[in-house]
C-alpha cells in the first residue's frame, strides 16, 4: 500500500509556485524590455525619495538646523543631539539601505540592459546607462555624506561578492569617475532618452542650449547632462578641486541671472503607490511629530533676511481665542518657530537647483577670482533682501569669503538635505555649532556604519 | 435518598440469610443499563467484574447477565460516550444501573492516525483533551483559543489586545519558527480552519507605525480561529508537536488542534437553550499621576541659562500650564482620561439553542448562538452569529457512516485605534500625552477641540474612528466511513473525507476629516476612507484505507494508508481613499485613491501510511510515514518525509504487575517529524511597485520584505517524547507525566544581509533551535458520594530553548531596538532572550519572554445541587518589554512618575529615572516581569431540582440551571502596566510581550439561565 500511495503521489504533478503579487527581479535582470525600463526607470525615480525624511532630518539635526520632536520615537532628541549614535538604528540604518536600494535598482537595470534582447540602439544604450549612472552616483555620494571618513562600498553589483569599503577620498574619486563616465555616456546618447523622464526634470529641458531633433519638450540626454555636470561639480568642490568645479558649472544648468529654484526635483503625490513629502508637516504641529527651527537659524540671521520665511512662528488661538504665542517643548528644548520649508505634502524637494549652483561657484572662485566669487554671493544676497556684501565691511580673503559662503549656503539651502553639517564638516568648522543646547549634547562627524555591514 | 435507605436496611437482611452459600455457588446478577438522561435503555454498555477480565455487555435494550465467582463484587460500567461508573453488587439478582452521558468519556480515544483513533489508555502521546464541559463549563469563553487558556499543560496563549474578538497567540511546547508559522493547525471535524490574522487596510496609512524603528504593521487584527463557536464544541484535541502530529506533516510542527463539534444522538429530541447576561471592565488601570503646581511646572520648564529670553518663554509656557491646571483643580474638571476612555462597562449577552435528536440511522445537531460583547472602550465590541448544522446518518445495514458539519458565521468586531504609531494618532499614544486639564470633550454643537497635548483627541478618535472587521464563513465538511469487508479477524474500510473553510472577511477603516490629525491645517490627509476585501478559500481532502487483522494470538494489527490533498487560495485587496469630499466615505469620494492586492495560492499533495500493533493492549506500537510535495516549496514536486515511531507499554496489563494501589501505569515513548512552510514569497525576490508623477515603476524590496532563496526547504522539527501514565487507587488519583526534546532543523530565518546590497534581509535555512520541557498533570477525585464530590487537578509544565546552530549573524528582531529592549537570535542562546543595553551601553541580555514555569489548579466542588468550579493560572517568569512607561514618562503622565523604585541609587523618580535611561541608550528599565496569578475562570451554579421541575413544568423541563460566572476576576501581577499579557506585534513569531498603549484587557462578570427541554 505505500507503493500504492507514493505512486500515486508522484504521479500526481504540483506546478511550482509563483509569486502573484509582483515581478520577480530576474525577469529584469536577464533580459530588460523597452517597456520594463520604462517601469525600472521609474522605479528608481521613485526609489530615491525612500525614508528621504529620515535622512535629511538625520543630517539637518546633527547641523542644528532644526529639532526633530516625535513623541513616540524620541532617539531624534537624544542620540542624535548627543552624538551617541547607534549602528542598528533607523537614522543610520533606513536611509543607508534606501540609498542601496536604488543602487541595486539600477545595477539591475545595467544587468538587464547587458542581457538585453530588445532591439535598444546603441545610442539609447548610451543614454540609458548614463542616465542611471549619474543617478547612482548620487545616491552614492549621499550614503558618502553620512558615512564621511567611514567610507563606502562602490561596487556592489554581486550580492555574494560586494566590493571593498573605500576610503572617504576614494569614494568620492568613484563617485566622479562614474559620473565622468556617464556624461561621456550622456553626449553619445543621441537626441532622446528611450524612456520619459517625470516632471522633476523640466526645469532643466533645454538647459543644454543644444536642439533637440525634432525639438520636443522633453529632457534630452545633453540637458540631462548639465544635470550631471551640476553633481559632478558639487562632488568636486566637496574634493577642492576647485578650478574643475567651474568647468562643470559652466556645462550645468547654473544660470547667475536665473531663477534660484531652476532645477532638478523629486516630486510626490498622494495617488496610488506614490508617496507624499515626507518633510512637510503642518504648522503648530504639535510633540507627536514635529520640526522645530534651531533657535540660532533665527538669532543669527542678518536683519531682513528674507529666508527666514522658510520658519514661521507659532502661535494659535488660547480657549479665549486671543491668539498667542504656541511654542513647542520636548525633551528641555522648546522652540518657538516651525520649520516651513515645504508647503504641503505634495511640495516637491529638490535634488540640486541654482541656488546652490551660484553658491558653489563662488565657492570654486573664493581663492582664484575672489571678485566673481563675490558677484555670486551678492546674486543670492540680493535674492534675500540683503544689501551686498561690500556693505558688511569684511574682507575678501579666502576665510572671510568662506565663512560668507557658509553663511549663504546655512541659509539658502536651510533644512534641504543637511548642507549645513556638511559644509561645517567640510572646512573642519563644527564647533561653529556650540554652544550646544543642552548638558551632554555634542556633536558628530559622521554616522556610524550600519551594524549589518561586515566591514572586515 | 429513601431507595438507598430501604436497600441498606434489606442488605443486612440479605447477608444474613444467603451468607453461606455466597462463598461456595457462582452468582449471576441480572440487571438493565439506563440512560441517566432519558432513561432509555443503553445498548452494548461493558459491565466487568473490576479488576478482572470477567465481563459482559448489555444488549440492545440495556439488559445484561453476569456470572460473577463471589458476592459482594465490584461492577466496573462503562461505555464509549458515558461516565464510568461503578456499582457495588452484595446480593444476586436483578439491579438497575444508571450510566450518564459524558462529555470527558470522549478522553477515551485519542487521534493517532488520519482516519484512526486510540484508546487513549493506549496511547503513546500525552495528546491533551478538553472537553466541552472544560471549555465552556465554567464560564462562556469569547473565543475558542482564549478558552485554552490554562486548560492543558505545554502551552503560552496569550491575549494580545483586550478589543473583544480575538487576537490570541497560541504557541505549543516553545517558539517552534522565527520567521514561519509558529501558531498551530486548527483541524475542525476534518476540515482545515484557516487562522489568518489580516490588517485593515487603511489603518497604517494613519497610525504610521510600520515607518519607524519595527516595519511590522502593528496593526492588531483578530485571528479568523476567532469564528469558532466555542458552545458548538465537544472536544478539542492538542497534538502539541512533531511526535504526536507528524502525521500531518509538512504543516503540523507547530502542533495540531483537532476539535469534535457536537451531534446529535439517536433517542428524543432534545432542545436546550441558554442565555448569559453580563459585563465586562478593564482589569486594572495604570492609574493617573498625582499633580501638584510644583510638578506641572518643572515638567514644562526647561531652564536655559544661556538664553535668558528663551528661558522667560519657557517659564511663561509653563506658568500658563501651572494656571490651567490650578484652575480646573479648583473647579473639579480635572478629567481621568484614562478612565473616560476605558471606564466603560461593556454588556455581554450570549444566546444559544440548540435542537439534537435521531432515528437509528440518522442524527442530527442543530445549532444557533448570538454572542455580543461590547468592549470596555465606546464604539468597540464584538458580535458573533453561528449557525451549525450536523447530521449522521448511517446506511447499508450500518456498514456506511456519513457524517456532515455545517457552519455559517456572521462576525463582526470593532476593535478601536490603538498600538503604537509614529503620528500621535492612536488612543493609546495620545492619552500618553494628555494632561488632565485638556478640554477634549465636544461641546454642544459635537465639535471637537484639538488635544493642546497630542496631535490627537482620544475621545473624539473613539468617538469618530471606525476600525472593523466584518467575516462572512462557511465552514463545511464531511466524512463517509465505509466497511468494505468484514470477517472474524478482519475488515477493511474506506474513509472519505473533504472540506471547505470559506470566508470573506471585510475590513473598514473611517478616518473622518474632522478628526484633528486629519485636518489639512494639521496636515493631515482630509480625511481617509479604506476598505479591505479578502476572499479566503482553503480545501482539503483526502481518501483512506485502513485495515484491520487480528490474529489466535490477540495480536491486532492495524494498517492504513491513504492519500491527501489541500489547496489554499487568499485574495486581498484593499483601497485607501484620502482627502474625501464632504463627509462621503465611499472609496470614490475621495481626491486620491491607492489600491493594493495581495494574492496567495497553494497547493500540497501528501500521503500517509501506519502500522499499528496492539499486543492485548498490553504493548502497543505504531509506525507511520507521511510524505508532502508543496507548490510552496523551491521544487514543487519534491517531496519530503515525516516519519514517525511510538510505543506504549500497559504494564498493569501483565500478569506479573501486582501493585494494587497503583491500578494503571503506563510507559510511553513517541518520536515524529513534521515541517513547516516557509512563508508566503519566501522563494522569491519580488519588485514592489512605485509612482511617481504618474510613471508607474518597480523597485526591489525594502524592509519588511526579503531577499527570496529558491532553494528554501520547510523547517523540519523532530520531536521526542517519553512519559508514564499512572492511576492509583482505582484512577481516583491520575498522574501524566512526560518529557520532550524537539529539535527544529534548518530553521528558516530572515537574517539580515549587507545594507549595501541592497536588501536588508534574506531568507535562508540558517539555524537549528531545540525546546525542552516536561509536563506533569495530576487530577484526583477527592471526595466522592451522592451529595458533595470535589475533583481537583495540578497542571505543571516549563520549557526552554536554544539555538544550537546559527549559520548567520546573531541579529535582532521583534522590538525596537538595543535601546529599548529587543529579541535576539543567537547561538548557543534562548530563542526568547530579550537584550538590551545596559547603563554602560554593554549589550546584555536584559529577559526572556519564555516563563519559568506555568502551573495551573482547577478545582471542581459539587454540594447537592450546587456547583463550584475554578481555574487558577500561574505563570511565573517570563518578561515583556513594556514600553507605555516610556511613553507616558515622556507625556509626564505615569501613574509612578514620582515614585522612586526603578533608580538602584534611590535618588531619581521613576519618570525622569526611565527617560534619562532612555537617553542614555539604556533598555534596562523596559523589561520587565510578566508573571501573573490569576483566577481565569470561576463558576457556580445550582440546578434545580428535578422534583421541583416536574411539579412546575409537568415535565416539559428536564434540566435547568441557573449560575454566575466570570474571567479574571482576581489578577496578581507586579508589571507595571494593564495586564501583562500583550502584544503590540500580534501573535505570530517571536514579538509576543512588546507592550506599547495596547487595548487594555477586560474581566467578565455573567450570570446564566439553561433550560433543556
Amino acid at each position: 500500500m505505500t507503493m500504492l500511495s507514493s505512486v500515486l503521489v508522484l504521479s500526481c504533478d504540483i506546478e511550482d509556485g509563483r509569486d502573484l503579487n509582483g515581478p520577480s527581479t530576474v525577469s529584469i535582470s536577464s533580459d530588460l524590455s523597452r517597456g520594463e525600463l520604462q517601469e525600472a526607470v521609474g522605479g528608481i525615480l521613485a526609489d530615491m525619495r525612500g525614508r528621504l525624511g529620515t535622512q535629511v532630518d538625520g543630517q539637518s539635526i546633527a547641523g542644528r538646523e532644526y529639532w526633530r520632536f516625535q513623541s513616540s520615537d524620541p532617539r531624534w532628541t537624544a542620540d542624535l543631539l548627543t552624538g551617541t549614535l547607534d549602528d542598528n538604528a533607523f537614522y543610520t540604518t533606513a536611509p543607508y539601505a534606501s540609498r542601496y536600494a536604488t543602487i541595486k535598482d539600477i545595477n539591475l537595470v545595467l544587468e538587464g540592459l547587458t542581457n538585453s534582447t530588445e532591439d535598444f540602439s546603441d545610442e539609447e544604450k548610451a543614454g540609458i546607462r548614463g542616465f542611471v549612472n549619474t543617478i547612482k552616483a548620487h545616491e552614492l555620494l549621499m550614503v558618502l555624506n553620512q558615512q564621511f571618513q567611514n567610507g563606502i562600498r562602490v561596487d556592489v553589483a554581486d550580492k555574494d561578492n560586494l566590493g571593498p569599503f573605500l576610503s572617504y577620498d576614494d569614494s568620492l574619486t568613484a563617485i566622479f569617475d562614474l559620473l565622468t563616465d556617464a556624461v561621456t555616456d550622456l553626449g553619445n546618447g543621441g537626441d532622446d532618452f528611450a524612456f520619459r523622464l517625470p516632471s522633476g526634470f523640466s526645469g532643466i529641458e533645454g538647459a543644454s542650449g543644444i536642439a533637440d531633433d525634432p525639438e520636443n519638450d522633453e529632457v534630452s540626454p545633453a540637458d540631462f547632462a548639465t544635470f550631471n555636470n551640476a553633481l559632478t561639480a558639487r562632488v568636486e568642490v566637496y574634493r577642492g578641486n576647485l578650478a574643475s568645479a567651474e568647468t562643470l558649472l559652466d556645462n550645468s544648468f547654473m544660470d547667475l541671472a536665473g531663477d534660484l529654484n531652476t532645477g532638478v526635483y523629486m516630486t510626490f503625490s498622494l495617488n496610488g503607490a506614490d508617496i507624499a513629502n515626507p518633510l512637510f508637516f503642518a504648522k503648530n504641529s504639535t510633540g507627536g511629530n514635529a520640526r522645530i527651527a534651531h533657535p540660532s537659524f533665527l538669532t543669527d540671521a542678518e536683519a531682513n533676511d528674507t529666508r527666514l520665511s522658510k520658519i514661521v512662528f507659532r502661535e494659535a488661538p488660547n480657549s479665549s481665542d486671543v491668539v498667542v504665542p504656541n511654542p513647542l517643548t520636548q525633551s528641555n528644548l522648546t522652540g518657538t518657530h516651525d520649520v516651513f520649508v515645504y508647503t504641503s505634502n505634495t511640495a516637491p524637494v529638490g535634488v540640486i537647483r541654482n541656488e546652490e549652483l551660484i553658491l558653489l561657484y563662488a565657492e570654486a572662485n573664493h581663492i582664484s577670482d575672489p571678485v566673481a566669487a563675490v558677484a555670486a554671493i551678492d546674486i543670492i544676497r540680493t535674492a534675500a533682501g540683503l544689501p551686498a556684501y561690500a556693505t558688511l565691511g569684511l574682507g575678501t580673503t579666502p576665510a572671510e569669503l568662506v565663512t560668507e559662503i557658509l553663511k549663504q549656503r546655512r541659509y539658502s539651502l536651510y533644512a534641504e538635505g543637511g548642507h549645513r553639517w556638511i559644509d561645517l564638516r567640510r572646512f573642519n568648522r563644527l564647533s561653529d555649532l556650540e554652544p550646544l543646547d543642552r548638558d551632554g549634547d555634542g556633536t558628530f562627524e559622521q554616522f556610524p556604519t550600519p551594524a549589518n555591514e561586515n566591514r572586515q | 435518598m429513601k431507595k438507598q435507605t430501604h436497600f441498606s436496611k434489606m442488605k443486612i437482611l440479605l447477608l444474613l440469610i444467603f451468607a453461606p452459600a455466597m462463598l461456595l455457588a457462582q452468582e449471576t446478577i441480572t440487571g438493565k443499563v439506563l440512560v441517566e438522561e432519558t432513561g432509555a435503555g443503553a445498548p452494548f454498555v461493558n459491565i466487568i467484574e473490576n479488576g478482572t477480565d470477567n465481563g459482559t455487555a448489555s444488549d440492545i435494550d440495556g439488559n445484561f447477565s453476569i456470572t460473577v465467582g463471589q458476592l459482594p463484587v465490584r461492577l466496573k460500567v462503562f461505555a464509549l460516550g458515558f461516565g464510568t461508573k461503578f456499582v457495588d453488587v452484595e446480593t444476586a439478582g436483578n439491579i438497575t444501573v444508571q450510566i450518564s452521558e459524558s462529555s470527558e468519556a470522549l478522553e477515551e480515544v485519542v487521534v493517532t492516525g488520519l482516519a484512526t483513533s486510540v484508546k487513549r489508555s493506549n496511547a503513546a502521546n500525552a495528546v491533551a483533551s478538553i472537553s466541552s464541559e472544560d471549555l465552556a463549563g465554567l464560564t462562556p469563553p469569547q473565543t475558542l483559543d482564549g478558552a485554552l487558556a490554562g486548560k492543558f499543560a505545554g502551552a503560552l496563549i496569550t491575549k494580545s489586545s483586550g478589543a473583544p474578538g480575538g487576537g490570541i497567540s497560541v504557541k505549543l511546547r516553545g517558539v517552534t519558527s522565527v520567521n514561519g508559522n509558529s501558531q498551530p493547525l486548527y483541524i475542525v471535524d476534518g476540515v482545515y480552519v484557516n487562522n489568518n490574522s489580516i490588517s485593515a487596510a487603511g489603518l497604517n496609512s494613519v497610525s504610521g507605525a510600520a515607518t519607524g524603528g519595527n516595519a511590522s504593521n502593528q496593526d492588531n487584527p483578530s485571528n479568523r480561529i476567532a469564528d469558532i463557536n466555542p458552545d458548538d464544541i465537544e472536544s478539542v484535541e492538542v497534538l502539541k508537536g512533531a511526535s504526536a502530529a507528524a502525521i500531518y506533516g509538512a504543516r503540523a510542527a507547530a502542533g495540531v488542534i483537532i476539535i469534535t463539534t457536537k451531534r446529535g444522538k439517536k433517542g428524543e429530541t432534545k432542545v436546550s437553550f441558554s442565555q448569559d447576561v453580563g459585563f465586562n471592565t478593564i482589569i486594572n488601570f495604570r492609574g493617573q499621576r498625582n499633580y501638584t503646581e510644583q510638578k506641572v511646572f518643572d515638567f514644562f520648564f526647561s531652564p536655559n541659562p544661556s538664553d535668558p529670553v528663551a528661558e522667560q518663554q519657557s517659564r511663561d509656557a509653563a506658568n500658563a500650564q501651572v494656571a490651567a491646571f490650578a484652575s480646573a483643580r479648583d473647579s473639579g474638571s480635572l478629567v481621568d482620561y484614562e478612565e473616560e476612555i476605558f471606564g466603560e462597562e461593556g454588556f455581554i449577552s450570549n444566546t444559544s439553542v440548540n435542537i439534537s435528536g435521531g432515528s437509528d440511522n440518522t442524527q442530527y445537531y442543530a445549532a444557533f448562538s448570538n454572542n455580543e460583547e461590547d468592549g470596555i472602550v465606546k464604539n468597540t465590541g464584538y458580535d458573533r452569529k453561528s449557525i451549525r448544522l450536523n447530521i449522521n446518518h448511517s446506511f447499508l445495514d450500518d456498514k456506511a457512516k456519513l457524517s456532515l458539519s455545517s457552519n455559517y458565521i456572521d462576525s463582526k468586531s470593532d476593535r478601536g485605534f490603538f498600538n503604537n504609531d509614529n503620528t500621535g494618532t492612536t488612543i493609546g499614544v495620545a492619552l500618553t500625552s494628555t494632561l488632565p486639564w485638556a478640554d477634549l470633550a465636544a461641546n454642544e454643537l459635537g465639535v471637537y477641540p484639538d488635544n493642546p497635548f497630542g496631535a490627537s483627541n482620544p475621545l473624539q478618535t473613539r468617538d469618530l474612528v471606525t476600525n472593523r472587521e466584518d467575516v462572512n464563513r462557511f465552514i463545511v465538511g464531511g466524512t463517509l466511513d465505509v466497511q468494505l469487508y468484514e470477517n472474524e479477524k478482519s475488515n477493511l474500510k474506506l474513509v472519505l473525507g473533504g472540506g471547505v473553510d470559506y470566508y470573506e472577511l471585510i475590513t473598514t477603516a473611517i478616518f473622518p476629516k474632522i478628526l484633528q490629525f486629519q485636518k489639512p491645517s494639521n496636515g493631515g490627509l482630509n480625511g481617509v476612507a479604506a476598505i479591505g476585501t479578502t476572499e479566503n478559500k482553503d480545501a482539503n481532502y483526502s481518501a483512506f484505507l485502513v485495515h484491520n487483522y487480528t490474529n489466535s494470538n490477540d495480536l491486532n494489527f492495524r494498517t492504513q494508508a491513504g492519500l491527501t490533498k489541500q489547496t489554499f487560495s487568499r485574495n486581498t485587496i484593499g483601497n485607501i481613499a484620502s482627502d474625501l469630499i464632504a463627509f462621503e466615505t465611499n472609496l470614490d469620494q475621495g481626491a486620491n485613491v491607492s489600491v493594493s492586492q495581495f494574492r496567495l495560492e497553494q497547493e500540497d499533495f501528501g500521503f500517509f501510511v501506519q502500522e499499528e500493533l496492539n499486543f492485548q493492549d498490553k504493548v502497543i506500537g505504531t509506525l507511520g510515514l507521511r510524505g508532502d510535495k508543496s507548490s510552496n516549496n523551491g521544487d514543487a514536486n519534491e517531496i519530503f518525509y515525516y516519519p514517525k515511531a511510538s510505543a506504549a507499554v500497559n504494564l498493569h496489563q501483565f500478569d506479573f504487575w501486582k501493585v494494587p494501589v497503583l491500578n494503571q501505569f503506563k510507559v510511553r515513548a513517541a518520536y515524529g517529524e513534521a515541517g513547516n512552510f516557509a512563508p508566503g514569497g519566501a522563494l522569491f525576490t519580488t519588485y514592489t511597485s512605485s509612482l511617481i508623477d504618474g510613471i508607474a515603476g518597480i523597485v526591489v524590496p525594502v524592509f519588511p520584505l526579503a531577499l527570496g532563496n529558491p532553494d528554501i526547504s520547510p523547517e523540519k522539527q523532530k520531536e521526542l517524547e517519553v512519559g508514564f501514565d499512572a492511576s492509583f487507587l482505582d484512577s481516583r488519583i491520575n498522574l501524566e507525566f512526560s518529557y520532550y526534546n524537539k529539535n527544529v532543523d534548518d530553521l528558516i530565518l530572515q537574517a539580515n544581509v549587507e545594507p549595501s546590497t541592497g536588501f536588508t534581509t534574506e531568507f535562508s535555512n540558517a539555524g537549528d533551535l531545540q525546546n525542552r520541557g516536561i509536563e506533569i498533570g495530576v487530577n484526583a477525585s477527592v471526595f466522592e458520594n451522592d451529595n458533595f464530590n470535589w475533583s481537583t487537578g495540578v497542571l505543571f509544565f516549563t520549557n526552554t530553548s536554544e539555538v544550537t546552530r546559527l549559520d548567520v549573524d546573531p541579529f535582532n528582531l521583534g522590538g525596537f531596538g538595543t535601546g529599548l529592549g529587543t529579541f535576539r537570535i543567537e547561538e548557543g542562546k534562548s530563542v526568547t532572550q530579550i537584550v538590551g543595553n545596559d547603563i554602560n551601553g554593554n549589550l546584555v541580555v536584559l529577559g526572556n519572554a519564555e516563563p519559568d514555569f506555568q502551573m495551573t489548579f482547577t478545582n471542581s466542588i459539587r454540594y447537592k445541587d450546587f456547583d463550584l468550579s475554578f481555574l487558577w493560572h500561574w505563570k511565573q517568569g517570563g518578561d515583556n518589554v513594556n514600553l507605555t512607561n516610556l511613553l507616558t514618562d515622556f507625556g509626564g503622565t505615569s501613574a509612578d512618575y514620582d515614585e522612586i523604585s526603578e533608580d538602584p541609587a534611590g535618588v531619581t523618580p521613576n519618570g525622569p529615572f526611565r527617560v534619562g535611561a532612555f537617553f542614555g541608550g539604556n533598555a534596562t528599565p523596559f523589561v520587565e516581569d510578566a508573571s501573573y496569578l490569576r483566577l481565569r475562570e470561576v463558576g457556580l451554579y445550582y440546578t434545580l431540582p428535578t422534583k421541583f421541575l416536574d411539579q412546575v413544568f409537568k415535565g416539559n423541563v428536564s434540566n435547568f440551571k441557573v449560575g454566575f460566572s466570570g474571567n479574571n476576576l482576581i489578577n496578581i501581577f507586579d508589571y507595571n502596566s494593564y495586564d501583562p499579557e500583550v502584544s503590540n506585534f500580534g501573535g505570530n513569531g517571536l514579538s509576543t510581550g512588546v507592550e506599547v498603549t495596547p487595548f487594555p484587557s477586560a474581566k467578565r462578570y455573567l450570570f446564566h439561565v439553561a433550560v433543556d427541554f
